[in-house]
C-alpha cells in the first residue's frame, strides 16, 4: 500500500535517523580530517553532505509532492506500495550477490599489489552502480 | 506456477468498462500508477491481497480476472 503520509512515529523516526546520521557523518568526518592522508576528511565530508541533501530532497518529494515521486524514491523511502517495496528486494539481492564477487575481486587484486585505499574506493563505487543499475533493470521488466 | 506458465488478468478490459483512468484505480487501491500499468500488461503478479482487492473492486473474483496460460 501506498503511505505518502508520514505518522507522528515515522516522522519522530526519521528525525531521530537524520540526527544520528548527522553525528555519524561529522564524527567520521573529523577523524578522517584528523588521521587520514590526503583530503580525504573533507571528501567525505562533501560526499556525506551532498548524500544527506539528496535523501532530503526524496523524502521531501515522497511526502509533499507524492505525485510526482519515482519507483525509486517511493522504494527507498519505504513509502510505496508491494510493487516497489519487491523491486528494492530483489535489486539488493542482486547487490548482495554482486557484492561477494566484487569483494573476491578486490581481495585478488589488493593481494596482487594494487593499491588498497584505490581498491576499497572502486569496491564501494561498484557496490553502488551494479544496485542502481539492477534497480533500473529490473523496474524496467516488472 | 511451474515453468512455462504465465498469468494474464482482464484488469485493463474492466477498467476501461468501468470508464477509470489507471491513476483513478490506482488511488482506488492504493497503489501507484506504474503498479497497476505493470499488472496490466502482465509484467507483475500482485499479491493475494491485492489480487482480491482488485477482484472486490470491480464486484467480482479473483479467477474471473486472473488466467494461467499453459
Amino acid at each position: 500500500m501506498l503511505t505518502t503520509e508520514l505518522t507522528a512515529r515515522q516522522k519522530a523516526a526519521v528525525l531521530l535517523v537524520v540526527a544520528a546520521l548527522l553525528v555519524a557523518v561529522l564524527a567520521t568526518g573529523l577523524l578522517l580530517q584528523e588521521h587520514a592522508p590526503g583530503n580525504m576528511g573533507t571528501g567525505f565530508l562533501q560526499g556525506a553532505g551532498v548524500a544527506l541533501v539528496a535523501g532530503a530532497v526524496v523524502l521531501w518529494r515522497v511526502t509533499r509532492r507524492s505525485e510526482s515521486a519515482t519507483t525509486f524514491e517511493r522504494a527507498f523511502t519505504q513509502t510505496g506500495d508491494e510493487r516497489d517495496n519487491s523491486l528494492l528486494t530483489r535489486a539488493l539481492a542482486v547487490q548482495g550477490l554482486a557484492a561477494f564477487l566484487l569483494t573476491a575481486a578486490a581481495v585478488v587484486a589488493i593481494g596482487l599489489g594494487a593499491e588498497t585505499m584505490m581498491i576499497l574506493f572502486f569496491l564501494l563505487v561498484g557496490q553502488l552502480a551494479v544496485g542502481a543499475v539492477a534497480f533500473a533493470v529490473i523496474a524496467r521488466r516488472s | 506456477m511451474g515453468g512455462g506458465e504465465t498469468l494474464r488478468n482482464d484488469i485493463r478490459d474492466l477498467r476501461v468498462a468501468a470508464g477509470l483512468s489507471q491513476r483513478e484505480l490506482a488511488e482506488a487501491l492504493s497503489v501507484s500508477r506504474q503498479t497497476v500499468n505493470s499488472i496490466e500488461t502482465g509484467r507483475y503478479d500482485p499479491s493475494l491481497p491485492l489480487a482480491i482487492a482488485i477482484a472486490q473492486h470491480f464486484r467480482t473474483t479473483v479467477e474471473e480476472i486472473f488466467h494461467v496460460d499453459h
